[in-house]
């Protein structure tokens, strides 16, 4: 008897190894034409306009598709419309959409997809996660017929085309949203679809077979899992878990150019890095103080100390692969006389104590500006904060923050290729002191704000860039911020892999990614 | 003692709904805000009112418990901010990974750990013992983190030998479980050291050796099962350090278990996903010590529980 119980144990026991087994094998088994992408954090949403995260959409984008697209030059080409044109004023847009396209389960794309799609934003109670920036600007979108729609904006966006081929904008199926479930579950027109979420391990894109634009070039599987630990992503790559690791940390750059079986790319970013000045608050509402602090930056230093050098020392609030960039300023080179003159004038010879905030990624910055600011007397207290907790106290007005005793917050923003107007009206616009935005020094200065106004308007492109160098001036000139610098993008790959590209703003493109 | 357990069983509701209280008002009260962090930095704060009532979290806090609470009595411990799924889902999903890590690495810690307290207890102050207790004292002290990392580094990244991440074959289980086993290790074998030497200076000892019975059957049978008590004590107690060190070696690994799970869900404040993985922590915890207990009374006709 004992040794029946025994060996049916052991028989169990062998079962259920030998399930593990077969799941096991069946995973090597299919892993040849797999690209395995490995990224710092874990989708937040399979829905492509309920997150604002990079490395989501980076996720996101081989299964979905805008009206337009990003080609690997940065233009925008034709995806889901074929054509559009604008009225004169820049208010009404007519697109026309490309025929016979259907969503991964079988929802035919057509006029009434695209409207249900801005709908859903334009609707307050769905709280969608990215729906924001479409509803300040965009009035209404109709079908004209059962493949022409027409979008009516309230006021002229510059950013309209860029960002129809962004996150809000990208098509779901109505079918997928209206039960539900795409929230879980990605349901697009891409050249992939999705195989399986395991939401605690991977995220698994198969091709999609009945692609409109024939089949798709990249591999036959994208498999896409996660790590915030950089240290464990740069040992996946060198062992060949992953095939793509973004971003790369950049402290481990040299290893990677030493070793001939991985490829580093760097490319501009987007994401400029500055100390966002309380200017409500003593003595910071001083522009000779906010100026002082402008010169007393070392911003060579901070590149080389934070950033091992793959970063651009900032010159204007735009990064340079903003349409508008002037690369000529240079407003504030690092002159500690200069700095310690403006604070004599100002009324503090002897300099006077501040406060920033800074989350625990970034504050090293905080760390090297008070050892650079302490040679001009000022004494500045930096705060780390968890990520949750710095956003809480980022955001809070002018009265929360005099009471905590917030003089600066430090934090990047990245708009890149998407438009100037996105890096100013949310960043130095007066009406978007925060709480309501990330002005987050409630600057406000009626020259600036007229001047993103008109930019806004402006239709012509050329016209509108000059108005933007005069915006950049004025923003120098006023120095709400103190701009530190532009990021550079950092992916790696395995030395086979090829056609991997970035999207400014750090996020990959592996749709077409081939492995040799 | 079938009081004892009938007693026990009805507090775990008890606590279960202390520890729920607790662990709702406390995630609450931690700065940073789930609709803030899904709407992103861009957000209007129209976007993030409209994200907060999505989320429900514009009611009162009494009226947000309550429904939590009615629904989790139900099974259901709603729906996770992030992926969108059922938490419970998500929960048995990852449950069994954590269960197969955590058995792995306490058998391990028992097969070391007590054999390595023995040989310390037996030859007490001589070079094992002193090797025994170096390494204890080590294994006690070393951050877990760290030892991750460099395991990871020699035996995937250098040697090959082991697969880097996940849970794909029983080679994964290696690593993560060694990382976990090494705290839980060391304190075993000083237990088992300490608990080893108080039995055999007792008298009955004494008269086994007197009487001529063979040195391994008095340390094994004499000495461990009276020495057994003190150290099934301290494996029931140390189930929750345990899980607390499966949150960092999950991490580390990219194990599949709920410990990695609670960590991404506190950086996103996802507050069902912390609420559920909780109550399925705690829950683990208290069986466990009750387990011990129950252990204890029925090897120790001495002790009685009622």
């Amino acid at each position: 008897m004992t040794m029946f119980v025994k060996k049916r144990r052991f028989t169990l026991a062998c079962a259920v190894a030998g399930s593990f087994a077969l799941q096991f094998a069946i995973a090597t088994a299919v892993q040849a034409a797999t690209l395995n992408v490995m990224q710092s954090e874990a989708p937040r949403s399979m829905d492509p306009g309920d997150q604002t995260a990079t490395y989501t959409a980076s996720l996101l984008d081989p299964m979905y598709e805008g009206l337009l697209k990003r080609d690997p030059d940065l233009s925008l080409k034709p995806a889901l419309a074929t054509e559009w044109s604008a009225d004169g004023a820049g208010l009404v847009w007519t697109f026309k959409l490309r025929q016979g396209v259907k969503f991964h389960d079988g929802t035919p794309f057509d006029a009434d997809a695209v409207v249900k799609n801005f709908t859903r934003h334009l609707d307050a109670k769905r709280g969608l996660a990215a729906s924001g920036r479409l509803r300040t600007f965009l009035e209404g979108v109709t079908a004209i017929d059962p493949m022409t729609v027409q979008f009516k904006l309230k006021t002229q966006y510059p950013a309209f085309l860029a960002l129809l081929t962004t996150g809000p904008c990208l098509m779901v199926s109505p079918a997928a949203d209206a039960a539900g479930t795409i929230g879980a579950k990605a349901v697009g027109t891409g050249p992939y679809k999705l195989g399986e979420y395991k939401s605690g391990e991977y995220v698994l894109a198969v091709k999609n077979t009945d692609w409109w634009g024939g089949a798709p070039k990249g591999e036959d599987e994208i498999k896409w899992t996660w790590t915030s630990e950089t240290s464990v992503m740069n040992m996946a790559l060198q062992t060949g878990d992953a095939d793509v690791i973004n971003p790369f940390p950049s402290a481990f750059a040299q290893q990677v150019k030493a070793n001939p079986e991985m490829k580093l790319s760097v490319t501009d970013g987007s994401a400029v890095f500055w100390v966002s000045l309380n200017t409500k608050m003593k003595p910071l509402d001083d522009l000779r103080v906010r100026q002082a602090l402008n010169y007393a930056t070392d911003r060579a230093g901070i590149v080389k100390a934070f950033t091992q050098g793959f970063a651009t020392p900032a010159n204007s609030p735009l990064a340079p692969v903003t349409p508008g960039y002037d690369k000529t300023l240079d407003p504030y080179p690092y002159d500690l006389a200069k700095a310690k003159e403006l604070l004599k004038e100002a009324g503090y010879p002897e300099g006077f104590t501040m406060s920033t905030i800074v989350q625990e990624q970034e504050a090293r910055i905080g760390e090297l500006l008070q050892a650079m600011w302490a040679k001009i007397g000022v004494k500045l207290d930096v705060r780390k904060m968890e990520g949750g907790v710095w956003s809480k106290a980022a955001f809070l007005d002018p009265a929360g923050k005099e009471k905590d005793g917030i003089g600066s917050s430090i934090a990047s923003w990245s708009s890149g290729v998407n438009g100037a107007d996105l890096q100013f009206r949310p960043l130095y616009y007066s009406k978007s002191a925060s709480p309501s935005g990330a002005n987050l020094g409630f600057f406000s200065d009626q020259k600036l704000d007229g001047l993103i106004d008109k930019a806004a308007s402006t239709l012509d492109e050329q016209a509108r860039n000059a108005i933007y160098v005069e915006a950049q001036n004025e923003v120098n000139d006023q120095a709400p911020h103190v701009l530190l610098f532009t990021k550079q993008d950092l992916f790696a790959t395995r030395a086979n892999i090829n056609g991997v590209w970035m999207i400014p703003g750090g996020g990959v493109v592996v749709k077409d990614a081939t492995k040799d | 003692m079938k009081a004892y357990i009938t007693k026990k069983i009805m507090a775990l509701p008890l606590i279960l709904i202390g520890v729920s209280i607790i662990v709702f008002v406390a995630i609450r009260a931690l700065p940073g805000d789930p609709a803030r962090l899904m709407a992103g930095p861009e957000a209007t704060q129209e976007a993030v009112d409209a994200m907060t009532s999505r989320l429900g979290l514009d009611r009162s806090l009494p009226a947000q418990y309550a429904s939590y609470a009615y629904d989790a009595i139900r099974g259901d411990l709603g729906i996770s901010i992030k992926s969108k799924l059922p938490v419970v889902d998500e929960i048995g999903e990852r449950l069994p990974f954590t269960v197969a890590l955590a058995i792995t690495a306490y058998l391990m810690a028992i097969g070391i750990g007590v054999p390595a307290g023995m040989l310390a207890a037996i030859y007490r102050r001589g070079w094992p013992d002193q090797i025994v207790m170096l390494l204890a004292i080590a294994g006690a002290s070393v951050a877990n983190f760290w030892l991750a990392l460099m395991a990871m580094n020699t035996f995937s990244v250098q040697l090959g030998w082991l697969p880097l991440l996940g849970a794909t074959s029983w080679k994964s289980f290696v690593l993560p479980s060694i990382t976990l086993a090494v705290l839980p290790t060391a304190v075993i074998a000083r237990m088992t050291r300490s608990s080893m030497i108080e039995v055999m200076s007792q008298d009955y000892i004494r008269t086994a050796y007197a009487k001529g019975v063979r040195p391994a059957t008095i340390y094994w049978s004499h000495g461990l099962r009276n020495a057994l008590l003190p150290i099934i004590t301290i494996v029931g107690l140390n189930f929750g350090s345990l899980m607390g060190g499966a949150v960092v070696t999950e991490s580390v690994f990219n194990w599949p278990g709920i410990g990695r799970f609670l960590v991404d869900a506190v950086r996103y404040r996802d507050y069902p996903v912390i609420q559920g993985v909780t109550l399925v922590a705690v829950t683990g915890v208290v069986l466990m010590n009750f387990l011990a207990e129950v252990l204890i009374a029925a090897l120790n006709p001495k002790i009685r529980l009622d």
